[in-house]
């Protein structure tokens, strides 16, 4: 008897112990340890993409409000007028509006070290692409080549291409389209505050931020969009 | 038989009902300690069922494994040798002898039973 009382005992630590163990590992695997202002930097991206969301809806509102008010005659025009803005959101056509424009020039100590000039690398390009890209609706070319959401930056055969066309040697320009010209020189300030000026003097290259100009221009997309997905539907039909 | 059945029940839903859930960093020492318990509880009635139980051994055999097995894993992370790993080898392949045992153990039972059965029957 006593020693089933001994078994009993020893298994109901025995079960304890497993349950225990049990409830050990189904603890949830990630727990929120957000503070306050973690919580509230999130709401305030959200916040953000929400203001975003509204801007893009009242957009479409007015693109609907035009085609509404434009029935008949004028029809025609609105869709070219939303091809036209639908280009100029690809990239494909020429842009001019507010922007910045910004020198890549060789350092003067490297000039005055006799360091050969040397492209400036995909990597460094790229890092620069997504430092400005932090800025939202802005438009940007590198030495004459438009960059899109679809664009490369990318070696090709040792040398630096942006969409697959190589980028020349220092100097070269790089010109950036904002929306408005406070946009430009928020990005202005950004830019100059930027560790990616040291980035560039670290490969010997100097970046001269050009001062907010109302009016800047720059090319198209040359090449044409490969378009794997949408097909155009006969005509009539 | 049906008492330490009892027993299991009641402990797991002790564990569950308590909700009781330990720091992530000492899941490994429970987790060895349920190995050695069930080593220990296999070790029990294996003895009891070849008649060489003792209540003794039996308990502090339970309670010296969960301590050892728990002290192994604290010295091999203090050491930087998973030492937890050789508890768990020893814990389990005794787990396994001790299994084998009982199954030799209650087959031959079973067979005896058989067989007894069969010559009442005949007669």
């Amino acid at each position: 008897m006593r020693r089933k009382w001994m078994f009993t005992f020893i298994l109901l630590i025995v079960g304890f112990m497993v349950a225990v163990q049990y409830n050990t590992v189904q603890q949830p695997e990630e727990r929120d340890t957000r503070d306050l202002w973690a919580i509230r930097n999130e709401l305030a991206k959200e916040r953000k993409l929400h203001s975003e969301l509204l801007t893009e809806v009242r957009e479409l509102d007015t693109t609907i409000g035009k085609y509404n008010a434009s029935e008949g005659a004028s029809a025609g025009k609105a869709l070219a007028d939303t091809v036209h803005d639908l280009r100029e959101q690809a990239g494909i056509i020429d842009q001019t509006g507010p922007g910045l424009v910004i020198d890549v020039v060789p350092s003067e100590e490297s000039i005055a070290f006799g360091t050969p000039l040397h492209e400036v690398s995909p990597e460094l390009l790229t890092r620069f692409v997504n430092e400005v890209n932090r800025f939202k609706g802005i438009d940007m070319e590198i030495d004459g080549k438009r960059v899109t959401g679809l664009s490369a930056i990318r070696d090709i055969n040792g040398e630096t291409t942006v969409n697959g066309l190589a980028v020349s040697l220092p100097p070269f320009q790089i010109k950036i389209l904002s929306a408005d010209l406070e946009s430009s020189e928020k990005l202005y300030n950004f830019l100059q505050s930027s560790s990616i000026l040291d980035d560039f003097y670290l490969d010997d290259f100097v970046l001269e931020v050009g001062q907010p100009q109302s009016e800047v221009t720059i090319n198209g997309r040359i090449e044409q969009f490969e378009n794997h997905f949408l097909k155009e539907l006969p005509k009539g039909g | 038989m049906w008492l330490p059945i009892l027993g299991l029940i009641l402990g797991v839903s002790l564990g569950f009902l308590s909700d009781i859930q330990i720091p992530q960093e000492y899941g490994n020492y429970l987790s060895i300690a349920v190995l050695a318990a069930l080593d220990t509880l296999l070790g029990g009635i294996r003895a009891h069922l070849q008649r060489v139980y003792d209540d003794q051994v039996f308990i502090t055999g339970f309670f010296f494994n969960i301590l050892l097995a728990a002290g192994l894993a604290f010295l091999g992370v203090h050491l930087g040798v998973d030492l937890y790993l050789a508890a768990i080898f020893a814990f389990g392949v005794r787990l396994f002898q001790n299994l084998a045992v009982i199954r030799r153990v209650l087959l031959t039972k079973w067979s005896e039973y058989r067989k007894v059965s069969t010559t009442n029957t005949s007669k």
